[in-house]
């Protein structure tokens, strides 16, 4: 668990941070998004103290940061930059087994946990453990930076724009592919970047910042829903920010029972968003469709309209509580 | 990476002409013809007689040096590999003949009754040699040959000119040179490499500590630096010379230091002056290159928890190692000619020869003293190079 | 990729650069018309010596041959070097680029000294031998710094020159050469300041420069002389460093001027 409290952070004259205060829960993923240079990488890296704030508190599990020890601290903190930091005179197995050889793991277990981890990230271990960084592709590379910075099993991961230097396709993947990693590993991880898309898609809470400060922070269906300001809006897309709402909801949690009329011709598995069920019915020309379960069973049906008044009685209820 | 590489396309075609060797083919020819390929002095010190190609060694040997010369150029009016191969096995032909020409000569235009005379070589054919030399390594280039495969084909024609050298080329002046002084010679060549070793290795430890300091200390940066920059510009014999007066004033007046062998002459003003040349070349590498490590990898062993002791000794200095190493070939290469210099203030070393010789008017002496100085510079630096190749990890840039 | 460019603002950042050159061609000068009224220093340093200020040629003379040999070797080696780098960069040059690069990079590697004397030899003694070897030996940095700068252009930018429709001299003199100067004339300070130094050797193979008194002065064991020679040639290579370093500058204010 993370806590920061009215945490600011002064370069001389400027100040990068400005009262911030933040709360990650246990096994969240924090998404931290604005513009560069608005202070979310100093936040970042004042967590493991790369950088000392100024002014505020950061507690850790309970007990304030500059109560650790500082090597100790950073050990139990997983860290994976945009460029990876990789050493480019060791070879992927020894870079990721660096933390573990720092905390004097025998050398047995160091092996086998680099291979696991190898493993996990979808590198093979005879066709990479052996290579060097320069040899290694940018996805390549970047899976080694993560797979670095889970060696030890930290509770805690730091992740500063770790997929900005990707092309599109590779970045979607290894999105993808922490995604499902969080999913079984449950990090509490705060995670930097200036791709709102793929802020949405990742993090359990969305925090929007300027200048410095804080302007937003909530689920990200909350901010979606209820942008605070011009900002925040023009960062969730402006336009582009129904579609995005709908990518976020599920079909099965907005579908009505099957009715009597005949089943639509249209079949959509329930775990679809309901972005891509719009796509659906743009591209299959109808206004219904009928929604199956893993086995294509049907177990009910969706209708235009109902896509439609769904998010808006969404909006009515948020704005109600 | 070297400038070399950063030009050279990848795809080097073939079936193009290649001007080059053309041009050298040329070159070779007429320094052959045209100038004086040997020359003959009845004694040291007289000047000698040059003599054409024809005179030395006679028509049947000038048609055989003109058909490996010109077959060297028609070969790459056609390049391929093929051909690029038979020009190398051409000029190392060549390369490996050229001492049996000297024999030829020798036996030819020496006149055995006089026990005095001896064989010069002429600038015809120092060009051609260095020309040959050049062919060499367009060849290198263009074969894309290994260090190693290069050192080896060098290292086989030095020996094979060893070998004739001590054996048959008794009438030849160097070789003279050397028989009359062989013992001195070999000391020399030791004082030389001692005095080069002691001061390169000095200014290693004093630089590494020194750009260390300097790293801590940003004043000491600027200072030291301009100090450094200034003692560059006074000349190194210059330098040398001023050192003579105060160490000679410490060994009159302290006599421990004295006894410890500090003179105004000799080997410690020497010393002196060899590690203040050294220090800024080797203090600017080492400096650079720990300066210039990549501060996201920096960033990330902090990151990770590593003590700054385990960054400085894990990760900066590792990675630093290439450039401190290409410091280090830059000032042995740099102590190697000023060590020469030394000779004049009584240091000993190779330069004894070339200031010798010069006094006595006596040229072969010279050569005695600055090919081999020309030698020990080449392997040292290509030795060098190799090892910052062989430890930049996983073959890296 | 190492370059002779790390030298500038090391020594000389304050004050107003073309302050530095003209205060050390004084002090040359100085030192040359006014190196009799220094000798009480001098009989300080040597009170045994015979003489104290060296006379078998006067210093105004020895400053000149110096600064002709080396203006001869440096004139010549600009106009061939850069000629050369340029050359061997264009397209129908490109054949010898590797060659040329090889032997710029494997010249540094011969000690002046042993070309020097490698040249009597061929050329015997005098003021020949050590123009030729200067040049040879002058040539080096100024032929890599060239090919360096003109490697570093921005390939881009030329690109983006053909495509206005500039011919390919135009690219030449109006792209390259001005992009790559900086670099150019580090080679060349390098190359000149190293010659200054270099040509003192000359007074062994019988070329007489500021280089005699200290030979002589190693010769007979009298300090002063070699101080004299010393300092004057110090002199001589501060200012034209410095004279460098200020171009350098003034180039640089320019390059970067908005």
């Amino acid at each position: 668990m993370i806590e920061l409290s009215h945490v600011s952070k002064h370069f001389g004259e400027d100040t990068a941070v400005d009262d911030i205060s933040l709360h990650v829960a246990k096994g969240k993923f924090c998404a931290l998004v604005g513009s560069s240079g608005c202070g979310k990488s100093t936040m970042l890296r004042m967590i493991n103290r790369l950088i000392e704030h100024s002014s505020g508190d950061i507690v850790i599990d309970g007990q304030a940061i500059e109560h650790y020890d500082l090597v100790k601290l950073r050990r139990r903190i997983g860290y994976a930059i945009q460029s990876t930091g990789l050493f480019p005179h060791w070879t992927v197995a020894r870079n990721i087994g660096l933390v573990p050889r720092l905390l004097k793991w025998s050398s047995a277990d160091v092996k086998a946990r680099v291979e696991e981890l190898m493993c996990l990230l979808g590198l093979p271990m005879d066709e990479f453990a052996h290579k060097y960084p320069h040899q290694l592709s940018g996805g390549q590379a970047q899976r080694v930076g993560v797979a670095r910075a889970l060696a030890a099993d930290p509770d805690i991961l730091l992740m500063d724009e770790p997929f900005g230097a990707l092309d599109p396709i590779t970045r979607e993947k290894l999105q993808d592919e922490l995604a499902k990693l969080q999913a079984q590993l449950h990090k509490t991880v705060v995670f930097v970047t200036h791709d709102m898309d793929e802020a949405l898609k990742l993090a359990d809470h969305l925090v929007v910042m300027r200048e410095g400060r804080v302007v937003q922070q909530g689920t990200p269906l909350a901010l979606l829903q209820n942008p605070v300001d011009p900002f925040v809006e023009s960062l969730l897309g402006g336009l582009e920010r129904g579609l995005k709402q709908a990518a976020l909801t599920r079909v099965k949690d907005h579908m009505s029972s099957l009715g009597q009329s005949l089943p639509a011709q249209s079949r959509i598995p329930g775990d679809f968003s309901l972005r891509q069920a719009l796509s659906m019915m743009l591209r299959d020309h109808c206004d219904r469709l009928t929604v199956v379960d893993q086995q294509d069973m049907p177990i009910g049906e969706l209708s235009l309209r109902k896509v439609v008044k769904e998010a808006q009685l969404d909006k009515v209820s948020h704005r109600e509580a | 990476m070297s400038l070399i590489d950063a030009f050279s396309s990848p795809n080097r075609q073939y079936g193009h002409i290649n001007a080059v060797l053309i041009c050298l083919s040329v070159g070779m020819l007429s320094a052959a013809w045209l100038l004086g390929v040997v020359s003959v002095a009845p004694n040291r010190i007289v000047a000698g007689t040059s003599y054409g190609l024809v005179t030395a060694i006679g028509w049947p040997g000038a048609l055989l040096v003109s058909l490996l010369f010109v077959a060297v150029g028609g070969l790459a009016i056609k390049p391929s590999r093929l051909h690029y191969c038979a020009q190398l096995c051409i000029v190392t032909l060549t390369l490996l003949l050229m001492p049996f020409g000297l024999m030829v000569a020798g036996h030819w235009l020496i006149d055995p009754t006089l026990p005095q005379a001896r064989l010069g070589i002429g600038a015809g054919y120092w060009v051609a040699l260095f020309l040959l030399l050049l062919c060499l390594v367009e060849l290198r280039l263009r074969l894309e040959l290994s260090r190693l495969w290069t050192t080896l084909l060098l290292s086989s024609v030095g020996a094979a000119w060893l070998v004739c050298a001590a054996l048959w080329l008794d009438n030849l002046a160097l070789v003279q040179e050397f028989q009359a002084r062989d013992k001195q010679f070999y000391r020399a060549m030791l004082q030389h490499v001692v005095l080069v070793s002691i001061a390169v290795s000095v200014s290693v430890v004093v630089g590494l500590i020194l750009a260390m300091l300097m790293r801590r200390y940003q004043r000491l940066q600027r200072v030291a630096f301009a100090l450094l920059n200034f003692l560059q510009t006074i000349p190194s014999l210059a330098l040398f010379g001023l050192l003579l007066a105060p160490l000679a004033w410490l060994a009159a007046n302290v006599p421990f230091l004295a006894q410890l062998g500090v003179s105004g002459i000799g080997t410690t003003p020497a010393l002196i002056a060899l590690i203040a040349y050294s220090l800024l070349p080797m203090v600017r590498n080492t400096y650079i290159a720990l300066d210039e490590v990549d501060s996201n990898t920096l960033e990330a062993a902090k990151a990770m928890g590593m003590r700054p002791r385990q960054r400085f000794w894990q990760v900066r200095f590792p990675l630093a190692l290439p450039i401190l190493l290409e410091g280090v070939r830059i000032t042995a290469v740099q102590a190697i000619g000023l060590t020469a210099v030394a000779a004049l203030i009584g240091a000993g070393g190779l330069g004894t020869f070339i200031f010798q010789g010069l006094g006595q008017a006596a040229m072969d002496m010279v050569l005695l003293g600055a090919l081999p100085i020309l030698v020990l510079a080449l392997i040292v630096d290509a030795g060098l190079g190799a090892l910052a190749d062989a430890l930049r990890p996983g073959g890296h840039e | 990729m190492k370059r002779d460019g790390d030298r500038e603002n090391l020594l000389m950042t304050a004050g107003p650069r073309w302050l530095w050159p003209v205060g050390w061609a004084l002090m040359l000068l100085v030192g040359v018309w006014a190196m009799p009224v220094l000798e009480p220093g001098f009989r300080w340093l040597e009170p045994d010596a015979r003489q104290v200020i060296y006379s078998r040629a006067d210093f105004v003379s020895l400053l000149a041959r110096h600064v002709f040999v080396v203006g001869i070797a440096a004139v010549v080696t600009i106009s061939v070097g850069v000629l050369a780098g340029i050359a061997v960069t264009r397209q129908w040059g490109r054949d010898f680029l590797p060659l040329i690069g090889q032997l710029a990079s494997l010249g540094q590697t011969f000690p002046p000294v042993a070309v020097l004397a490698l040249a009597v030899p061929v050329l015997g003694f005098g003021t020949l031998p050590i123009i030729v070897a200067l040049m040879l030996y002058g040539l080096l940095p100024v032929v890599r710094n060239t090919l360096a700068g003109l490697h570093d252009v921005d390939a881009s930018l030329k690109q983006a020159a053909l495509a206005m429709g500039m011919t390919s001299w135009q690219v030449l003199t109006r792209v390259e050469l001005p992009l790559a100067t900086p670099v150019i004339l580090a080679g060349i300070r390098t190359s000149v300041t190293i010659n200054i130094a270099t040509a003192a050797l000359g007074a062994t193979v019988g070329a007489s420069n500021l280089g005699d008194p200290i030979i002589a002065g190693i010769v007979n064991g009298n300090m002063a002389y070699v101080l004299q020679g010393a300092l004057l040639i110090a002199f001589l290579a501060l200012t034209v460093d410095s004279l460098f370093n200020a171009l350098q500058q003034q180039l640089q204010i320019r390059l970067s001027a908005p």
